[in-house]
């Protein structure tokens, strides 16, 4: 029993990280149709910026960490601004080579600039203490990603329900004409849409970071992210934190009672099974297409 | 120019004169390659020869049918641990192998399409990732298959013909590729491939229309399936070792993104997409021997990035080709060859 | 008249000259230069091995600053393959049909080697010092292809040995990669269990791309391991020494050679990997009971290297490191066999000279070949010593043991 319920805990703390990047993708996905598959790598080069604030130029945690995350936005809204809005009368594959090769870019980019090497990232707690329940352990950073997460999660809707933007994010998303026609800015939402998105996937991006840093680290976190966000639905938010935390779940009571070697795929055979059932998605209301 | 009369003109091969001329000026280039290029080049076009069978295929499915496959390394994969172990194992000549395992490939295909009929945009993109994510897996553990230890692969003849060098192959390979091209692009334009693109155009509709779309769709996975399948066979011989590992997601990426800048729905755009891209692929590891720009690169990584680093510029350059091409032109390679020609053929209006 | 006399001698000289190159025949060589080549990925997720080919690059033109052998520069010739077989087997031909390799050297990685080594024994180019401790070298030998990485299998069987005799320890388990290495850390570990009559705790697979420990840690944890064999990569190392620091499971970690940098170990897991005992073949000198500082070489030729090689010719930004001086390792029985053939050399010469190479010092242990037999796989194997060393907190190693001469494990399939 204490077994089951530290696999549980184990992985609804590895389902924290993963609900934050199948956060972001929603966000994105609602906001221009695309899979992207440059989420992980928005987050990456934010986790490279903080790594070379805080070590070449000694910069406090407080200063650092806000402003990687400004930087996150920033870098978002400007793969927006730049480059996905630039693409003449898209289609939604054309679209996912654009995200692939801006993932290359950025992946790129990191490589260049900071080496092939691991490196260890300072943080303001340990990774290596934890918290123990009885004989259940959850390490502090699991916790503190956690926490985050619903904190996220929490603004997130808080920011949907109560805010401007957030409403008029929702009305775009709904019918962008409509939503045009009432004077919202859609372009403009649309960019914020992946400003936020980017900083969302960095808030997880900094969160694993502690471990260990490296460049290939954040395509592991982005694939589960999609998947757990297509559990959920693709189109809704609490859906993708759902989705997330069953994908952390039954891959740790897989990879504890059948197989550890297969842990790493079995998200997709939930992914199968769940989108046979229901084939938009746990959460998403089913699309009915009319001829 | 382009306008089909009667259904015998759209179906025929060669639509005009001028295509038959330049059909021959290409067969017979493709002809006397090997005998002036150096050998290096020659493996370069067996590789990308290769890619323009996957690619074919999978432009069936995606660019024709309108069904994304983000899991195809898993089908090359079983082609090419097919073709070894049919060989090595059931002693079949290679040439009953390669479509053996083909159709193998196909019927798995067949059965990935089952559950695919249900799925679309994102939702098919993951879990036909996930196929191929855990095909080969799948793979690694099975003892025949070499686990994760590899295969190597046997001696290939076929009957006396005795199949060494990147010349040899060539001349087996590219028969072949030609062949596919040509089959895939004989099913575009039967019943088969109108069914395909009234799926992708409107499945509804398609269905009310009489087209049966469980069979259509789950064919159109077979068929392209078929065609990677024998592309990872031949691949297979290419490198004479295969491991798991090789059949990466990275790989499945890849050929989705030839596909994609090749131009979806054109078998010609797709040959064209495989073959620029998997020449980019094999060739920019050269890119800092460039004169002039690699000593650029090199100055510019000992200011502000790091030397050891520097040959990350191919993943920069790579990207960029991606989306600028995307940028410019939603069908690709192909597009871009419809643009300039519809261009000359008003010149100067 | 003498205008004329200048040119016809200048035509001449260039005819004679290059009548002279062509004499000389052997592929790769010529009076000035040698042209060696090799590979080793860049880019992609093996990019951190790649510090081997520019360490065997700096090493060369700290000889060639030296003045070469013999007169002879070594021309060396590397590029990334991202350790992709395709890539490589396209950058061997390149380099081979278009420049001419006299030799290939060292070169990252069993699949890429894999690829390629067909085509070089067929063309009967030499090869030496795959950056691999693959049994696929060796089985079968081949004349032209000299191992000097000692094989997995033994850091497995040392570890394990020292576990069970020296510290006692009964319960020992392994996390293996899930590819050619890691299998061979399973069998040698479960190969020397056998013979002192134990049973292996557990043996636990991790794929490449996998993050999350948790699982791994709670397996190990369950079946009460006191030693724990780490056959991955490093940045596995460090996230499986950090979940079990974090869920209170601290066996006595054993890492494999390929994890055995200690001052980068000690960097990525924040002090964690003290205490763990780390298989090691060379670039260090084994007196057992020291203290050695990676950092610090005291062995004469990485005294050199250091100095010389690295100093002068590494890019700013190259880490001293394991994997960088490896790349001089790999690569000295060939240069002591081109520096014992004179200025005379063919490749049959060098392949002779090579297999008279018995107990040669180089940095990474004693190095012996056997004149080519087919069936005796060890003729090729070069050295198959390894030796241990434990971690201590200032990035530093204490040594454990001498040299120990492993035993070679044919293949089962």
């Amino acid at each position: 029993m204490i077994e089951f319920l530290q696999m549980v805990l184990s992985g609804i703390a590895v389902g924290s990280s993963y609900a934050l990047m199948g956060l972001g993708m929603v966000l994105i996905y609602k906001a221009s149709e695309v899979p992207n598959f440059v989420q992980g790598e928005m987050a990456l080069l934010p986790v490279f910026i903080a790594f070379m604030m805080l070590t070449s130029y000694n910069i406090p945690y407080y200063i650092a960490f806000p402003a990687t995350l400004i930087f996150a936005f920033l870098l978002g809204c400007f793969l927006e601004f730049g480059i996905l809005r630039r693409a003449k009368e898209p289609n939604v594959l054309g679209l996912i080579i654009i995200t692939i090769g801006m993932e290359m870019m950025l992946l790129g980019f990191v490589s260049w600039k900071f080496g092939a090497d691991q490196r260890a990232m300072p943080f303001p707690i340990s990774s290596y203490d934890s918290i123990i329940i009885g004989d259940i352990f959850i390490s502090t950073l699991d916790m503190l990603t956690l926490v985050v997460a619903l904190v996220i999660m929490l603004s997130m809707f808080l920011f949907f329900r109560f805010s401007k933007m957030g409403v008029a994010m929702k009305a775009t998303q709904m019918n962008e004409n409509a939503a045009a026609l009432m004077g919202i800015k859609t372009k403009q939402i649309r960019m914020v849409a992946w400003g936020i998105s980017s900083a969302v996937g960095s808030v997880a991006g900094l969160l694993m970071a502690p471990i260990l840093v490296e460049p290939y680290m954040m395509w592991d976190p982005m694939l589960k992210g999609f998947s757990g966000a297509v559990v959920g639905g693709m189109t809704s938010l609490p859906g993708a934190v759902f989705g997330a935390y069953i994908v952390g779940i039954v891959e740790h009571l897989f990879g504890g009672y059948v197989s550890l070697e297969f842990k790493s795929v079995v998200a997709f055979v939930i992914i199968v099974i769940v989108l046979c059932i229901k084939p938009s998605g746990l959460f998403a209301r089913h699309y009915v297409k009319k001829v | 120019m382009d306008m089909k009369r009667d259904y015998y003109e759209d179906v025929r091969i060669f639509t005009s004169g001028a295509v038959i001329f330049w059909t021959g000026i290409l067969f017979l280039l493709l002809a006397i390659f090997p005998f002036v290029a150096k050998n290096y080049y020659v493996y370069v076009v067996n590789y990308m020869a290769i890619n323009v069978i996957v690619v074919v295929g999978l432009n069936i499915l995606v660019g024709f049918t309108g069904q994304i496959s983000m899991g195809h390394a898993g089908f090359f994969a079983i082609g090419a641990y097919g073709t070894i172990v049919l060989m090595t194992h059931a002693s079949f000549p290679f040439l009953l192998a390669l479509p053996c395992a083909g159709l193998i490939a196909a019927f798995i295909g067949f059965l990935l399409g089952l559950p695919a009929l249900r799925l679309e945009g994102p939702y098919l993109a993951i879990a036909t990732l996930g196929f191929g994510i855990t095909a080969t897996q799948i793979i690694g553990k099975i003892k025949m298959f070499g686990e994760r230890q590899g295969l190597h692969a046997p001696e290939l003849a076929i009957g006396g013909w005795h199949i060494e060098t990147d010349k040899d192959f060539y001349f087996l390979l590219i028969p072949i590729t030609i062949a596919l091209v040509i089959i895939a692009r004989n099913i575009i334009k039967t019943r088969v491939g109108r069914a395909f693109i009234s799926i992708r155009d409107a499945d509804i509709a398609a269905s009310t229309v009489g087209v049966n779309l469980t069979f259509y769709k789950t064919l159109a996975f077979a068929v392209s399936a078929f065609y990677a399948a024998v592309g990872g066979g031949l691949y297979a011989f290419v490198l004479r070792f295969i491991e798991p590992e090789l059949f990466s997601m990275f790989m499945s990426v890849t050929f989705l993104t030839m596909v994609v800048v090749g131009g979806l729905g054109s078998i010609m755009g797709s040959v064209a997409g495989a073959c620029l891209l998997g020449f980019l692929d094999i060739q920019l590891r050269n890119i800092l021997e460039i004169p002039y720009f690699g000593d650029w690169i090199r100055m510019l990584s000992e200011s502000y990035f790091t030397l050891t680093g520097a040959s990350n510029i191919q993943l920069i350059i790579f990207g960029l080709i991606l989306i600028v091409i995307m940028l410019f032109e939603p069908l690709g390679i192909f597009g871009m060859w419809i643009r300039s020609k519809k261009y000359w053929l008003a010149w100067p209006f | 008249m003498k205008k004329y006399l200048a040119y016809i001698l200048t035509v001449m000289t260039i005819v004679v000259f290059g009548l002279a190159l062509n004499v000389s025949a052997e592929e790769g060589i010529t009076d000035t230069e040698i042209h060696v080549g090799q590979w080793g990925p860049q880019t992609g997720p093996a990019a951190p091995w790649g510090a081997v080919a520019r360490g065997t690059d700096a090493y060369f033109k700290m000889i060639n600053a030296e003045g070469g052998i013999h007169g002879r520069k070594i021309i060396h010739h590397y590029f990334d393959d991202a350790y992709n077989p395709a890539k490589t087997k396209a950058g061997v031909k390149q380099l081979q049909e278009d420049i001419g390799m006299f030799a290939w050297v060292s070169g990252v990685g069993t699949a890429p080697g894999l690829a390629v080594k067909d085509y070089l024994m067929d063309k009967k180019i030499l090869w030496v010092g795959p950056s691999a401790g693959s049994r696929h070298w060796l089985e079968p030998p081949n004349k032209y292809l000299f191992n000097t990485y000692p094989l997995y299998l033994g850091d497995a069987e040392l570890l394990t040995k020292y576990a069970v005799e020296k510290q006692g320890l009964k319960k020992v388990a392994v996390v293996y990669q899930n590819d050619d290495y890691g299998k061979q850390g399973l069998e040698g570990c479960q190969h020397e269990l056998k013979k002192q009559g134990l049973e292996l705790a557990i043996g636990l697979a991790v794929n490449v791309a996998d993050v999350d420990m948790k699982p791994h840690i709670m397996k190990l944890k369950k079946s009460k391991a006191e030693a724990v064999l780490l056959f991955v990569g490093p940045g596995h190392v460090a996230r499986l020494q950090g979940t079990g620091k974090a869920m209170k499971f601290e066996p006595q970690w054993m890492t494999s050679t390929t994890s055995g940098d200690h001052p980068l170990m000690m960097y990525i897991t924040k002090g964690l990997y003290a205490g763990t005992i780390s298989s090691a073949f060379g670039l260090m000198d084994p007196k057992v009971g020291t203290i050695q500082d990676f950092k610090n070489p005291t062995l004469p030729a990485m005294v050199k290297f250091y100095n010389d090689g690295y100093k002068k010719f590494a890019a700013k930004e190259e880490r001293w490191g394991s994997t960088f001086a490896a790349g001089m390792g790999y690569v000295e029985p060939l240069v002591e066999a081109l520096k014992r053939c004179g200025r005379d050399v063919t490749r049959e010469k060098v392949v002779a000279e090579l297999e008279k190479i018995q107990n040669f010092k180089s940095s990474m242990g004693n190095v012996s070949y056997k004149p080519f037999d087919a069936n005796d796989p060890l003729c090729r194997i070069g050295q198959q010593e390894v030796f241990l060393l434990r971690a201590e907190p200032d990035g530093t190693s204490t040594v454990l043991t001498d040299w120990y001469k492993t035993e070679y494990i044919p293949s089962s399939h």
